[in-house]
């Protein structure tokens, strides 16, 4: 059996490289501001998948419910 | 080297690129000329015979709107050489530097896509239809093909801003009727002698970057012209839905008394003070009024004849 050292040792070989997402040299101000810029795209691109669910959604049930059929 | 060109090169090259924030992805739908849109989509709608349910409606004007939206982002993307050399337009997200030009492409072709299944499916085919076309008509013929070509690039891009009122009209009925058709028709001659009033005092920036509007390529008589002959065309235009029996005498109404002042407003443009070339000698005052007044024409006529059809 495997020592529980070497376990972790292999563990971290497989694991993707650390990727850095912001530059070294930006200030600490120019990282914050770029998280929370991506914070906020991802934020919309949520509720913009929630939407376009909730459009379909709202499409199939009231064609289902009015005319018995989607087409 | 001076310091100011170095420092600003040093800024240009080492300035992070800290990505686009929502509002800049928002800026490329053109949110004012999309209000419109929803404004003469939603009217088209309002007059439609026949039912529609509410929240279908509601998903209808939202897939117009989104749209507009799509082919305005296209623009944006095919326009953004010009777009960085007019004062007007630099501050748009792609010559800013906020939004890659290929992203913009990509948000616009995702959208118009998006915009006309979500059509199909609420509504009809008919409806989805036409938005495509009228995404295609905007984005490629317009922009792409006639805008840098023709100095009568507004006479047909007059066309786009036209067909919300048919696409609403066909979201209810599933067919395209002569009613839609006319107001389809009255955008289409409105659009002229509301941009080119605009363009009589503001065509130094197109001049710049090559587009050839209607007061850079002929002039500024040759314009004046041209704004009252189209507003003498539309007068009668607008009245089309009242005398054909389409628009009852709440719209007829309307449609004489805001024809008449447009017409006054076209006539002070034409015999505005001017010298040997037509170039204004009182700062365009009237053409700034009527394309004021333009935009004013067009909401009240279209309320109006919502209002008739309610009434």
């Amino acid at each position: 059996m495997m020592a529980p050292a070497q376990q972790d040792e292999d563990y971290a070989k497989d694991r993707m490289p650390r990727v850095e997402i912001v530059e070294s040299h930006w200030s600490d101000a120019q990282k914050a501001e770029f998280l929370r810029r991506r914070r906020a795209r991802n934020f919309l691109l949520l509720a913009a998948l929630g939407g376009f669910c909730l459009i379909i959604y709202v499409i199939a049930m009231v064609k289902l419910h009015e005319y018995g059929q989607m087409w | 080297m001076s310091d100011h060109v170095s420092d600003f090169l040093h800024d240009a090259v080492s300035a992070p690129d800290l990505g686009a924030e929502p509002k800049d992805w928002l800026a490329l739908l053109k949110p004012r000329v999309v209000s419109l849109v929803v404004f003469t989509g939603a009217i088209g709608l309002v007059i439609a015979p026949g039912h529609i349910n509410p929240l279908l409606a509601a998903i209808a004007i939202f897939c117009i709107a989104l749209g507009a939206g799509a082919a305005g982002a296209i623009n944006m993307w095919y326009d953004r050489d010009i777009d960085s050399i007019m004062r007007r337009t630099t501050t748009r997200p792609i010559p800013a530097g906020k939004i890659k030009a290929g992203g913009a492409l990509g948000f616009g072709i995702v959208l118009a896509v998006i915009s006309v299944l979500l059509l199909a499916m609420a509504t009809n085919l008919c409806a989805a239809g036409v938005l495509a076309f009228s995404i295609f008509y905007y984005a490629v013929i317009y922009t792409i093909w006639l805008k840098r070509r023709t100095p009568q690039n507004i006479v047909i891009g007059g066309g786009a801003g036209a067909f919300p009122a048919v696409i609403g009209w066909a979201a209810v009925t599933g067919h395209i009727g002569l009613l839609p058709m006319l107001l389809f028709l009255i955008v289409f001659f409105w659009t002229p002698p509301h941009f080119w009033s605009l363009s009589l005092y503001a065509s130094a920036d197109y001049e710049k970057a090559g587009v050839p509007m209607l007061p850079v390529v002929k002039g500024a008589r040759h314009t004046r012209w041209n704004v009252f002959i189209y507003t003498l065309i539309l007068f009668p235009l607008a009245l089309s839905p009242w005398f054909l029996g389409l628009a009852g005498r709440i719209y007829g109404a309307t449609a004489f008394v805001l024809g008449a002042a447009f017409l006054y407003f076209a006539w002070g443009v034409l015999r505005d003070e001017q010298d040997a070339k037509g170039v204004s000698l009182s700062k365009d005052a009237p053409a700034r009024a009527a394309f004021k007044f333009s935009i004013l024409y067009l909401f009240l006529l279209f309320a109006a004849i919502a209002v008739d059809r309610l009434v």
